[in-house]
């Protein structure tokens, strides 16, 4: 492999007697979009904001392009950013905005204002310009705060929850915006966010973070369908887990409240007698039997949640509540609460949670 | 429902009888100065003296240089304060107040002492140094104004996200504090200037005990000794401070509206 645009190498970040972030390493290739996703007070965004250069990391090292930037002022590193907040300067309009670090950077003004009309075309709002940013909605607030960090040609464009103080559509529609953008320039993009959606539909790559470290690194569909720990189970799309007790090592079958099914392969070492935290998706299981499905609990529907296109059916098996998702199906009335159930579901798709 | 209205115009009527009677009485009074009749008498011969030309555009001059001295103190240091060092913010506002609380006198007393013509920094033993003398203990008088103002319009932005997206665009601190964070404060920062032209023009013991000929002992001078000219100035002073009043409160209809707040 070529050597990593960026490097991450060991990073530590101590505030007083708080660890908040704990031997951080990631390598990111040159053009890649990776995303830091975690619960507020993961260290996603320290992490971030030593990268930009506004807190220096207390042990390790952030190499950008071969150059150790460890040390270097925010101003020095030639480093794009968009903010939550928008940050767009209030006493200067659009333009003057998206002007801002190329006359910072001392660039002629027939070129300055060549390259500005350039990022407002790409953020598809050319006739702004003479806007101040009180005058624009949030949506279009932060897309000039993404020409303002684009304009100077960035080597790193980082974005910290940039979508969290939009609503729902706006969200959506510039998430894949943004994407667009960030492939039509190739430009290396870190990408903080809490929302597991937002990181699964427009990661190249997902590292996935709790209490300042990484817990897993990889393409969203590895994320969410191999969580390496419970906790990326457990924070990465919803998650059925169930508590099973080996009752036969040698076969690999498992006994869930009543019944047993059958997990050969998956039960890495555990002894006859051990407990297991067992996950399931709820789009893994199907209500009745279905073809492929070779593990079948029973149990009784606790409630149903008609949510349009799909009914989401909670069935109480022992002491917990299994989730599964059924499309709507108009000509098939939903199940009754208090029905007697049978869920199945593939072995394989069975996740054993360490 | 009525009655609670009826009262608040009573108040109102009583307040506004309260301030204007002797505004209009002193008014009344400065033009009686020709017997028999109401005339401008009194404003043509304060306005036409060499000596209230003079003291007048010492004090403008001394004003805007404490205004001056006011920003390049104030901005840096409420700027450095909200966004490095929020903990020492109460010491820093306890310090901007002690001017109220110690009179003008006991600075100036301290300065004859501190910088006589025997001191290291004998600003005393030249005019231009006494009136330099003389615009830092302005700047003194007009701190807890300048500090407040100037803090108030910080707290309307967010300085912290600013600085940062400025700095990630390759801004050093003095471009920041220049194209960033004073053009944001610009209404707070005038009415601390104006607050401080104010102040300026009408103090009397500092530029009395430092013997510079400021409006301030011009004033007294002609309290002491003339009938109708003093209530001439008094209206004139009044004018003066009120429109830079006035002033403020026009150029604040033009401040920059924070993006998170467009009202």
């Amino acid at each position: 492999m070529a050597d990593p645009f960026l490097s991450i190498q060991h990073v530590k970040k101590t505030f007083g007697p708080t660890t908040v972030v704990d031997d951080f390493n990631l390598d990111i290739e040159r053009g890649e979009f990776v995303s830091f996703l975690g619960p507020s007070g993961c260290g996603k965004t320290t992490v971030l904001r030593m990268v930009a250069g506004f807190e220096e990391p207390t042990a390790g090292s952030i190499i950008v392009g071969g150059k150790d930037v460890t040390r270097l002022k925010p101003n020095q590193r030639n480093v794009g950013m968009v903010f939550q907040a928008y940050a767009l300067f209030p006493n200067l309009t659009v333009a003057q905005n998206v002007a801002f670090g190329l006359k910072v950077a001392g660039v002629a003004k027939a070129e300055s204002d060549k390259r500005v009309a350039e990022m407002l075309e790409l953020i598809k709002l050319p006739q702004l310009g003479d806007r101040y940013p009180y005058q624009l909605s949030g949506g279009q607030q932060q897309r000039v705060a993404l020409a303002r960090a684009l304009a100077p040609k960035p080597k790193l464009l980082l974005l910290d929850e940039p979508l969290s103080a939009l609503d729902a559509k706006v969200r959506v529609s510039l998430r894949d915006e943004i994407r667009a953008i960030q492939k039509e320039l190739g430009i290396t993009t870190i990408f903080v966010t809490h929302d597991q959606e937002e990181a699964l539909s427009i990661s190249d790559r997902i590292a996935v973070m709790y209490g300042g470290k990484a817990e897993q690194v990889g393409a969203p569909f590895e994320i969410y369908n191999r969580p390496a720990t419970k906790f990326v189970a457990n924070f990465v799309g919803t998650l059925n887990v169930l508590e099973g007790v080996v009752s036969d090592a040698g076969s690999g079958r498992v006994r869930i409240n009543t019944e047993e099914i059958g997990l050969k392969g998956k039960l890495n070492g555990s002894k006859t007698g051990d407990t297991l935290s067992l996950a399931l998706r709820p789009e893994a299981i199907a209500l009745g039997p279905r073809p492929g499905h070779d593990a079948k609990l029973s149990g009784e529907i606790a409630d149903v949640h008609f949510l349009g296109s799909v009914i989401r059916v909670r069935v109480g098996i022992g002491g917990s509540k299994i989730s599964l998702d059924t499309f709507n199906n108009s000509s098939t009335p939903p199940p009754n609460v208090g029905d007697k159930a049978e869920i199945s579901f593939s072995s394989g798709d069975v996740l054993v949670l360490h | 429902m009525k009655s609670g209205k009826s009262w608040a115009w009573v108040t109102f009527i009583l307040g506004a009888a309260y301030f204007f009677i002797p505004l209009i009485a002193t008014m009344e009074f400065s033009m009686r100065m020709k017997r028999g009749e109401y005339s401008f008498e009194a404003y043509r011969v304060v306005l036409g003296d060499p000596r209230f030309q003079e003291s007048f555009t010492f004090s403008v001059v001394a004003a805007v240089f404490t205004i001056i001295l006011g920003v390049l103190l104030v901005v840096p240091t409420a700027y450095w304060i909200r966004l490095r060092l929020p903990q020492l913010r109460p010491v820093v506002e306890f310090v901007t107040l002690l001017p109220l609380v110690i009179p003008a006198i006991v600075i100036v007393f301290g300065y004859i002492r501190m910088y006589g013509s025997n001191s290291p920094l004998p600003f005393l033993s030249s005019d231009i140094g006494t009136s330099a003398l003389l615009v830092i203990g302005y700047a003194t008088l007009a701190l807890p104004y300048m500090y407040r103002a100037v803090d108030t319009g910080l707290r309307t932005i967010d300085v912290r996200t600013l600085t940062e997206a400025a700095q990630i665009l390759g801004a050093g601190w003095t471009t920041i504090i220049s194209r960033v964070i004073l053009p944001n404060v610009l209404i707070a920062v005038l009415s601390g200037a104006f607050l401080t032209f104010a102040i300026v023009i009408g103090e009397f013991t500092m530029a009395s005990l430092l013997n510079r000929p400021a409006f301030g002992p011009y004033l007294q001078n002609i309290g002491a000794n003339r009938a109708y000219e003093p209530a001439a100035l008094a209206i004139i002073a009044f004018v003066i401070t009120w429109g830079c009043m006035s002033v403020i409160q026009v150029l604040s209809r033009f401040a920059p509206k924070s993006a998170n707040r467009p009202n």
